[in-house]
């Protein structure tokens, strides 16, 4: 087991359940509004983005945003209007987005460049910082409260966006919204598991969750208490077995999402 | 003669990525307090219709105007006076969502942004509920109801918006001959009651309300006639069998 001074381990330990937690309420209305797709696009041109910033010599938090934020905004409404199939979406703009994120990478000078990328890629938490806690809990406070004073749109949409529409309720801008914290979420969580295993960290709890809850209440409180235990699970494992943090969190949050499949109450027949 | 509440005028609507209108050339006006019936074959432009009607398909051509607004610009300030039960509604069996909520969610255009649903919008949902039988299922998901409980719960929630307008495409298909009866009988009391003008959009005849005032027939999107009504409530036989007999 590796030892590290508290104040390291006690910011890890922080950063882990912020992140568990904002990414699993977000994870909510990926899963449940069926946007992986366009989430797991976001996630990789989060981490182009990443890249960018370092190529640029701009902070790779910022970059991240700004891409991932971006994708967000064109993939929405070009995904709602071509009515392309997720399948074509996630194929084209995966490779599209891992691809620029390599030239970048590629293009970006010095060693410890390369370092940062690996971080990126990766994630590191022992890397997170003080700044980053206070980001990434407004984030999560933001989120909150958004779920909160919004929760009957957000509910109304994520049932049936038609009915919603026909019920008075502006989808388009909620949607969006969705989409918007999606971006967001990843850039910010991008420093703890990785871009190319963020996603799962935003999937696998609400998942989880979704197996074994029919009310939606329920689901937006269990869904980040999943998320925020399989994070710190998965850093005590990076911890004991010496294995990438990222990975760790990304195997014991698709474990719990395994074994909540086999336990679900929702695939009993009868 | 009653106000006109809706009014359209030469009225096409083409699907987005096709050329041929599913809908062409529609004029019509309801007044309030009506019980109109749009019968016609699968393909007709039935739900066509109703979908341009409250604002949820963009026309093409012509003008489409309820409550003296026109939809193609600013429907979404009246879609709450607007209720729609759509065809075929199923929830998959494992979504997260009560029935009562799917009742509730029929206040929340009402409600309006920031405000929550009151113990008031809630009694709402609940009588609601109660009048079309499915207040024992409240506290069940959605996905886990027949087809024919999840049409009435679609029907609570239409109620339990107190519309102006009620829009109904096929709202009875799930349903047995009793339900069907009993729901189309208490929809018109409602009707009757409240003042609602309503549109039932149905292709099986058995289905028309008892109090209808007119019956359109459509056919390949257009309106192409208007039946009695006495002749045409309570029949058995299907479209098919009914415009043979009535052609001979």
């Amino acid at each position: 087991m590796i030892s590290l001074p508290l104040q390291i381990v006690l910011t890890a330990i922080t950063a882990s359940i912020l992140a568990g937690v904002t990414c699993s309420l977000i994870g909510v209305f990926v899963v449940q509004m069926k946007l992986s797709s366009i989430g797991y696009c976001m996630s990789h041109a989060a981490f182009a983005g990443a890249a960018l910033g370092l190529l640029l010599a701009l902070d790779p938090l910022l970059s991240a945003l700004a891409l991932s934020t971006l994708v967000a905004l064109i993939l929405g409404p070009i995904s709602e209007k071509a009515k392309l199939s997720p399948g074509v979406i996630t194929g084209i703009m995966f490779s599209l987005t891992i691809g620029l994120g390599f030239i970048f990478l590629n293009f970006a000078p010095g060693v410890a460049a390369t370092q940062q990328a690996l971080s990126i890629l990766w994630g590191s938490i022992f890397s997170v910082t003080f700044d980053d806690l206070i980001l990434l809990g407004l984030l999560t406070f933001f989120i909150v409260l958004l779920l909160i004073l919004f929760f009957k749109e957000f509910q109304a949409l994520m049932f049936s966006r038609k009915l919603a529409e026909a019920s008075g309720i502006n989808t388009s801008l909620f949607y969006f919204l969705i989409l918007f914290l999606a971006g967001v979420t990843v850039a910010f969580t991008l420093k703890l598991v990785g871009g190319l295993l963020v996603f799962a960290l935003i999937v696998n709890p609400a998942s989880a969750a979704l197996q074994f809850i029919y009310d939606l209440k329920k689901v937006f409180v269990v869904s980040p208490i999943i998320g925020a235990l399989t994070c710190l699970l998965g850093f005590l494992l990076s911890l004991l077995l010496d294995f990438p943090i990222g990975s760790s969190i990304v195997i014991v949050s698709s474990f719990t999402f395994g074994v909540s499949v086999m336990l679900s109450p929702k695939r009993r027949r009868g | 003669m009653g106000k006109v509440i809706v009014k359209l005028l030469k009225v096409d609507t083409i699907y987005e990525g096709e050329h041929l209108p599913a809908i062409k050339d529609i004029n019509l006006e309801i007044e309030q307090g009506e019980i109109i019936s749009i019968i016609g074959p699968n393909g007709s432009g039935k739900t066509t219709l109703l979908e341009t009607i409250n604002g949820l398909l963009k026309i093409s051509r012509g003008e489409v105007r309820v409550f003296d607004v026109d939809m193609s610009r600013y429907s979404m300030k009246v879609r709450k006076d607007i209720a729609y039960v759509p065809q075929d509604f199923i929830s998959e069996p494992t979504v997260p969502f009560l029935a009562q909520d799917i009742v509730l969610m029929g206040r929340y255009g009402k409600i309006g942004l920031l405000r929550s649903p009151g113990k008031g919008d809630l009694e709402i949902a609940k009588e609601a509920m109660r009048l079309v039988g499915v207040d024992e299922f409240a506290h069940r998901p959605i996905g886990k109801l027949s087809g024919g409980e999840q049409q009435k719960v679609m029907i609570a929630r239409a109620i339990a918006q107190e519309p102006k307008l009620l829009l109904l495409d096929e709202p009875f298909s799930h349903l047995d001959v009793d339900s069907k009866t009993e729901i189309s009988e208490k929809i018109c009391k409602l009707h009757e009651e409240k003042g609602w003008t309503t549109v039932v959009v149905t292709h099986d005849l058995s289905s028309i309300p008892r109090r209808c005032d007119r019956v359109l027939v459509m056919n390949r999107g257009r309106i192409v006639a208007e039946e009695d009504p006495e002749s045409v409530i309570g029949r058995k036989e299907s479209l098919t069998v009914f415009f043979k007999e009535t052609k001979q």
